[in-house]
Order: C-alpha cells, then structure tokens, then sequence
C-alpha cells in the first residue's frame, strides 16, 4: 500500500512538473532510478514509451509502476500521470472559453501562430534526428520525398504513415 | 458544429484520437497527423493553434492535453471524455500487454524498423503543418510581423529557451504588435 502511494506521488508530481512525455525523463530519472528501477529497467521503459504507439507520459507510468508493483501499480501510476493535465485543461478550457471573445486573446492566439509553427518545426527535427540517428541513407530520403508527393497529392494522412511504416520493415532489412 | 447526432460526434473523436494515438509514438510526433484529421473538420486553424500552444504551456502528458483541448472545442465536455478515453486507449493497452509478455519484443528488430519507416513521413507531414500555419497567419502576402516572430521563435528555440515561455513571449508581443491595426 505504501508503494502504492509513493508511486501516485512521484507520478503526480512528475506530470505536474513537466510538460510532455519526453520532457520528463530527466524527472523521472531522478525519482525513480535506485529507488523503483535499476538504470538498466529505465533505459527498457523509456525505449518502449519511444517506440509503442500513443502518450509516453502514460506509458512511463504504465511501465514502472508494473515493473514496481504489478498490475495495480500500473493502474496507480497511470491514475496520477493522467490526474494532472487533466484537471489544469479543464480549468484552462473552461476559463479560455469565457474570455474567447476577448480582442487581446485572438490578438495572442495571433502572436502565438508563427510562435507554434516554429515549434512544430523544430519537433519535425527533432523526431527526424532520433528516429533515424546516423544512418541517413537515401531510402530516408525515398521515404521522405514519397511521403511530401503522396501529402501533395492529398492521400490520407494516415495512410501515408502505416504505407511509410511497412515499406520501412521492409526497407531496413 | 452542426448536430447531425451528438452520439456520433462524440464517436468521430473518440475514433480520431484512438487512429492518431496508434498512428503516431507521442504526444508532440502526433501534432502533423491531429492537424489533418481535424483542421477544417471539426474545429479551424485557430483553435488548433490555440491547442497546440495551450498543451504546451500546461503540465503533463501533451497528448492528453490536445485531445481535451480538441474534444471540447468540438463537443463540449462529453466530446473532451470522448477523445480523452480515445487517446488513453492506445499507450495503455498496448504497454500493459507489452510489459507483461515482458519485453520479448524490444529486441525485435521489425518494430524498430517501422518506427524508422513511420519517421519520415511524421517528420515531412508535421513540416508541411508548420508551413500550413504559417501561412495562415499570412493569407495574402507575407507580413513583417509573423515574420519577425518566426525569426525570433526560432533564434529562441535554438539557443535553448524552453518552449512554454518561447510561446508565452509570442503571445505577448502578438497582442502588442498586431494591437495598432482594427482587428478584422
């Protein structure tokens, strides 16, 4: 029971603290290694929260409380890493809608268009230089040239992502 | 949004987010793919923008906080559970099974090379998004202030200033720059 708690509190805290999944490495690195995990189980689970579909943030917590704790654990940990975000977007969402019509705010929403492109642009990088580390080859540039023709041409975009994917098994054989 | 059923808006999210969060491998990667699905769809340009800043500025899990934002910008709190249930589903399910097969998997090398196949076309679709907006800030021609901001979002990002305040400067000099022009 009392792992059980501490394990809601580091998550918790954790998803307080940070603002997206792979931000909170650094965090949970801190909280977790020597005291639920061996250096070597973090690396497993931040490799996996990387590689598996969906929310790292959810899967970090997944994976360590299960490792700490078995399924109750994970549910624990999962519980206090959705807790956060969920209540503050609330809060947020709900107060953003009372003040929409507001000129300043469509004036910061303005401010914050380029701001947010340039975001994106810059996670564009990032996901393309740990995805394929050193071995840039042409069949990245293949996939990347084929992938900008099949937007172009309107293909679904997730069509484009699962196409790209299995050429990718295939390709990297 | 007109009504066609309430239900089935509702399902439309849940669906959406359920795709994205299987499609791609986080929160941040799943922005080019989200922006497709529901830009001109259930919500506009705007109010993606106002997700994409808004969940970076907020604590926790980002994928968590675009399909909140998202869900109630398109069908109030119902919608927000909605894509909320839909972007949980995913992560958890597939790690919990995962975890319990204990790790055959990692190893394998068939999924590491589907990450590196899905990688390009994530990193092009979200490049193509950026471009996207950024044009929308400039419908016409481009105008000297967006263009400012980019050149100084991006001098910013790059010497290492953390995205939350990069966002919430840019927002404070949008309401003073665009502030001595009548709002459309």
């Amino acid at each position: 029971m009392d792992q059980l708690l501490q394990l809601f509190w580091v998550f918790l805290k954790i998803n307080l603290l940070s603002t997206s999944g792979a931000a909170s490495t650094g965090l949970l690195y801190n909280e977790a290694v020597g005291r639920f995990l061996t250096e070597d189980q973090f690396i497993q689970a931040v490799g996996l929260a990387t590689l598996l579909p969906g929310s790292d943030a959810l899967q970090l917590a997944m994976f360590v409380g299960y490792t700490v704790a078995g399924i109750p654990g994970g549910f624990v940990s999962l519980f206090a890493a959705i807790l956060p975000p969920t209540i503050l977007m609330f809060a947020l969402v709900s107060v953003l809608h009372r003040i929409r019509r507001e000129v300043w705010v469509s004036r910061f929403v303005e401010g914050l268009t380029p701001a947010v492109a340039v975001l994106i642009l810059t996670v564009a990088w990032k996901v393309f230089k740990s995805g394929i580390g050193d071995d840039f080859d042409w069949r990245i540039i293949g996939l990347g040239a084929a992938s900008f023709i099949a937007y172009r041409f309107e293909v679904p975009a997730p069509l484009v992502i699962l196409a790209s994917g299995i050429i990718g098994t295939l390709l990297f054989k | 949004m007109k009504e066609p059923s309430k239900l089935r808006a509702w399902f439309r999210l849940f669906w959406i987010f359920l795709k994205v969060n299987l499609l791609t491998t986080a929160g941040p990667t799943s922005i080019g793919l989200l922006y497709k699905e529901t830009v001109g769809k259930i919500m506009t340009e705007a109010q993606f923008v106002e997700a994409v800043g808004f969940s970076n500025l907020v604590p926790g899990s980002e994928a968590l906080k675009l399909a909140m934002f998202i869900g109630y910008s398109a069908g109030g709190v119902a919608g927000m559970l909605a894509a909320l249930l839909g972007a949980i589903i995913p992560p958890t399910v597939i790690m919990l099974t995962v975890a319990s097969i204990l790790i055959r998997f990692q190893g394998q090398d068939w999924m590491k090379h589907l990450v590196k196949g899905i990688t390009p076309a994530v990193a092009v679709l979200m490049a193509l998004v950026s471009w996207q907006l950024f044009r929308a800030s400039n419908p016409k021609s481009i105008k000297w202030q967006p263009a400012l901001l980019v050149v100084l979002s991006f001098v910013a990002l790059y010497i290492g200033i953390l995205p939350q305040y990069v966002l919430v400067g840019a927002g404070i000099l949008g309401v003073i720059l665009f502030g001595n022009r009548s709002f459309r």
